[in-house]
């Protein structure tokens, strides 16, 4: 296959027909577009019906770091990213010197003649122990574009150097300035064309991505119509081979393309969520974000049913409170976090824990401790958010592991906290934050808000109970009192012993209650063979990652299958003891360092989980990680750290 | 008042000192809330940790007994949910202005409907007698090792630079002076500080009724009304003025009626605020429980 860059360019591609498992990556300088290259390459290839898994990755910074999407398309579901990738985007030369080990052999990199004569070793921008990595490796390849080209053409790869600049200043007549723009349009426009992607497609994208700005529409539909025929028309007439078979659009309008923070923030709307607070943290802050973008919620005649207020507190400590405050009113009350803003809360949520109030907290972990990694994902948190607070108290910490369960839990995870009047931890992770798919909603369709006696007669807030539950009355519609301290049922401080023992009981009590009446698709799933041998146990989007490699483990002759843990707290130990006896073989996969779940397991159903897959560098475990893990312990390892990605 | 007093009690025994400074404020809360022509179950008094944030468990209206230095968010939280709801804060010095200042002065930049009543007894009585925030540099409480040696911290001051719009000043035990301040307060349409001298009398050996007496006057001719913007700068030059002077000024400083309340700031951006505020939404309908429509409400999410 003859591939040449510059301008005479000629791409033959056909290493991707019919496979339809397509990994990108597209990365660029933090605030030049890079973002906005994704969610376009993200948002055409779910407009061609395609299933999109993509992962976003970039630094605690607004501009000038390194960033980038790493984006799979697939005809079938997919929940994870995979390794090598088949086409590379660069928008600068950082992303080609990150990047370039992780093409395939028949992958296809692409980027602008402007960055061809650059050199590779001199980033500033670049991480200097990344740099130092990337020196070594660029020994026997020389030191700039031109070089690295070449070494990877000679390797099988397909380089396609475009001049971007000039086909955007010939073609769609734009000057300098603006050139560097649109720069990620030209070069996602690329990528997309090659992968299969009709024009047609990509210029719908673009009319969805920036419906509300006209001219940046114009501007860029013009852009990548010019790119594109530039494709078609490239010298020697030769038109650009692209993979048929991508399916066209069928059912428009029936997937959702979310990012995690998006489906949290649609399910708690669509559940009754009335009062958020936050205080600004990534990743969580974009979901207060989106609840404030659609603070008014229609019904199917278009009839307004009100609107949430989100509050922006002075600190995490105020959020919880605020949250709180607004739960004793009878307002369905959440806050939304990660770790540091979690370790603020703590004090709130044992308040809520001691007054049986419902409310909810949304927690994505990232890297810890301190500030940690503070954009990079991390599963390290579970063993806070199980014993997060002084003293003893019931709540619920249930983890979600994908974008449409995070949707419908955060709908349950309010039902939860209103029936059993417990505070909530809802368990998520910045992979499921920031990563973007397609999701075929299906909600949860009932609101459940527990005991209510709104009578307003000779009431008791904490009146004791059989079933431990007092009914509710909301501030306003009767007398009552809260207090942190131990009380009696009327809410007044009481150091009785007889009444301290009688309160406690019926606060822990509730553990039994919901452990017995939480369904079992809350308490764990199963996915794969059902006659297991192996037995990967895993959470959060981690999930994603083990239950994609099934099918490559079943043809490797594994009778493996994949259990997610949900409900961690209270822990449905005899459920989860069940299903781990029938293996013969129990192997963790979780991005920290100490394997908490595979601890928590220990210490909750007596199984000693000794095989671990760990990840904890601030990157997904990825499908060819589970994969290659596996194998690794089938022979032998126990204990498997993985460290891929960038 | 004794009557009352009966009326507005719990029934719970108010566990204070003996002549705690406490029991003044109990007394002038009970009266001003008696005349107040709320009914109870709308009155919720938000009380941090302390000596107190135990007044909510005495008097007989909704208590929310919060954490230490937090009753501010909980009550914003409340009073955003809940406009209809009369919401007073109840907290000690070191409560207010030691581990919960930086909510003390967030209230003030939002200016929500809601009083906060800070009882300044210069130490930390529960815990026997440390040094509170109010507490002069210099001074040695009889509980304390060595003289203070932090600068105390001006509440009214504080207040004022965070955008109160209501500030006054009283003393536990003029009942008559502090109910008044309270009723004012209550009834003012945005946030309010009322400082309340307290004397401890377990642990503030300096700050007593005598001192009290030698050491504070009544404010005559101040008119604390802002009428306009620039009325608005001379009062707060006015207030410095008070404030620096040797003896504390009693009586209400400030009473700001130009600045927006919190709860139109939030109906400003959420316009079905002011009649459906959050509490008052119905969020299920019958048994056709979601009411919401996602393709509705969310049409940029569909692809």
């Amino acid at each position: 296959m003859p591939h040449r860059y510059g301008s005479t360019v000629v791409f033959e591609h056909g290493g991707l027909v019919g496979k339809m498992d397509l990994n990108f990556i597209v990365g660029g300088p933090q605030g030049g577009g890079i973002e906005t290259a994704g969610l376009l390459a993200v948002r055409a290839l779910a407009a061609q019906g395609l299933e999109v898994f993509a992962d976003r990755e970039y630094h605690s910074n607004i501009k000038g770091k390194h960033s980038y999407s790493h984006i799979r398309a697939s005809e079938k579901r997919i929940r994870s990213i995979k390794y090598p990738v088949d086409f590379l985007g660069a928008l600068d030369v950082e992303t080609l010197a990150t990047h370039y080990h992780e093409l395939k052999r028949e992958g296809m990199l692409v980027h602008g003649t402007g960055l061809s004569r650059k050199q590779l070793t001199k980033i500033p921008s670049m991480d200097i122990h990344r740099m130092e990595r990337l020196k070594a490796d660029l020994e026997n390849i020389g030191d700039t574009v031109e070089e690295l080209d070449e070494w990877l053409e000679r390797g099988g790869m397909t380089v396609l150097a475009l001049p971007f600049a000039e086909i955007i200043s010939d073609e769609a007549e734009q000057s300098p300035p603006m050139i560097e723009r649109v720069m990620n349009t030209a070069l996602t426009t690329t990528l997309l064309r090659a992968a299969g992607i009709p024009l047609k497609t990509v210029v719908e994208a673009i009319e969805a991505l920036f419906k509300e700005k006209e001219e940046v529409k114009t501007l860029n539909i013009s852009v990548a119509t010019a790119v594109s025929k530039s494709l078609d028309e490239t010298a020697g007439g030769k038109r650009l081979k692209i993979a048929p078979n991508i399916p066209q659009p069928a059912e428009k309008g029936k997937r959702m393309l979310v990012a995690g923070n998006d489906a949290v923030a649609v399910g708690k709307l669509v559940g009754g969520l009335r009062l958020q607070t936050y205080y600004p943290i990534t990743p969580a802050a974009d979901e207060s974000f989106v609840i404030e973008q659609h603070s008014v919620l229609l019904d199917s005649d278009d009839k307004t049913l009100g609107s949430p207020i989100v509050i922006q507190a002075e600190d995490e400590i105020s959020a919880i409170c605020m949250a709180i405050g607004g739960a004793l009113t009878g307002v369905r009350s959440a806050t939304c976090t990660s770790g540091p803003g979690f370790s603020l809360m703590v004090e709130g949520i044992g308040w809520a824990g001691n007054n049986e109030v419902p409310v909810v907290i949304t927690y994505y972990q990232r890297g810890g401790p301190s500030t940690g990694l503070p954009t990079r994902h991390s599963q390290s948190d579970l063993l806070f958010s199980l014993n997060a607070g002084h003293g003893e108290f019931s709540r619920i910490v249930l983890a979600s592991g994908d974008h449409e369960e995070a949707m419908n839990d955060a709908i349950k995870c309010m039902n939860y906290a209103e029936k059993y009047q417990v505070p909530v931890i809802h368990l998520l992770d910045k992979g499921i934050a920031n990563c973007v798919t397609t999701v075929r909603p299906s909600l949860v369709k009932e609101i459940v808000r527990g005991k209510r006696d709104a009578s307003g007669q000779d009431y008791r807030r904490f009146a004791l109970a059989d079933d431990q539950i007092s009914p509710r009355a909301y501030l306003g519609e009767s007398l009552m009192w809260y207090t942190g301290d131990e009380h009696d049922e009327a809410g007044h401080i009481s150091e009785d012993p007889q009444t301290r023992r009688m309160m406690y009981e019926k606060r822990m009590g509730k553990r039994e209650k919901i452990l017995k009446e939480t369904p079992d698709e809350d308490k764990a799933v199963l996915f794969g063979e059902q006659d297991y041998e192996d037995l990967i146990i895993t959470w959060g989007i981690t999930t994603g990652a083990a239950v994609d490699a099934i099918p490559e483990l079943a043809s490797k002759g594994y009778r493996a299958a994949v259990l997610q843990l949900r409900m961690m707290d209270p822990f449905p130990s005899d459920h989860v003891a069940g299903i781990l006896s029938k293996a013969e073989n129990l192997i963790s996969i979780e991005a920290n360092y100490l394997g908490q779940l595979a601890e928590l397991v220990k210490w909750k159903c007596g199984a000693d989980v000794r095989k671990r897959v760990l990840k904890y560098t601030g990157r997904l475990i990825t499908q060819d990680e589970v994969v290659h893990a596996f194998d690794r312990i089938k022979s032998g390892e126990t204990r498997i750290v993985l460290s891929g990605g960038e | 008042m004794n009557e009352i007093s009966t009326d507005w009690n719990s029934g719970v025994w108010p566990d204070w000192c003996p002549g705690c400074g406490n029991f003044g404020i109990f007394t002038a809360l009970k009266g001003a809330l008696s005349e107040l022509g709320v009914g109870r179950e709308n009155i919720v008094i938000v009380s941090g940790i302390g000596c107190s944030g135990k007044i909510p468990h005495f008097v007989k209206t909704t208590g929310v007994h919060t954490l230490h230095g937090r009753s501010i968010p909980f009550a914003t939280g409340i009073k955003a949910s809940n406009p209809d709801l009369k919401v007073i804060v109840h907290g000690g010095d070191g409560d207010l202005l030691g581990i919960g200042m930086g909510h003390l002065i967030a209230m003030g930049r939002r200016n929500p409907d809601i009083l906060v009543v800070i009882h300044n007894n210069g130490v930390y009585g529960l815990t026997k007698g440390q040094a509170s925030p109010t507490l002069q540099l210099g001074k040695r409480t009889k509980s304390l090792a060595f003289p203070n040696i932090n600068s105390a911290v001006n509440p009214i001051l504080l207040g004022m630079t965070s955008g109160y719009t209501f500030l006054a000043r009283s003393y536990a035990y003029n009942i008559d002076h502090l109910k008044a301040c309270l009723r004012q307060g209550i009834s003012h349409n945005g946030a309010g500080i009322l400082e309340v001298m307290q004397p401890c009398p377990t642990w503030n050996n300096i700050v007593t009724m005598e001192w009290v007496e030698k050491n504070t006057y009544y404010l005559e001719d101040w008119d604390p009304v802002v009428r306009d913007e620039e009325g608005a700068m001379r009062k707060m030059q006015g207030i410095i003025g008070i404030e620096s002077g040797e003896k504390k000024a009693l009586g209400t400083m400030l009473i700001d009626d130009s600045r927006q309340p919190f709860r139109e700031r939030i109906a400003s951006v959420y316009k079905h605020y002011a009649t459906m505020p959050p509490a008052k939404q119905e969020i299920q309908r019958g048994n056709a429980s979601l009411p919401v429509d996602v393709e509705k409400t969310f049409p940029n999410f569909f692809v």
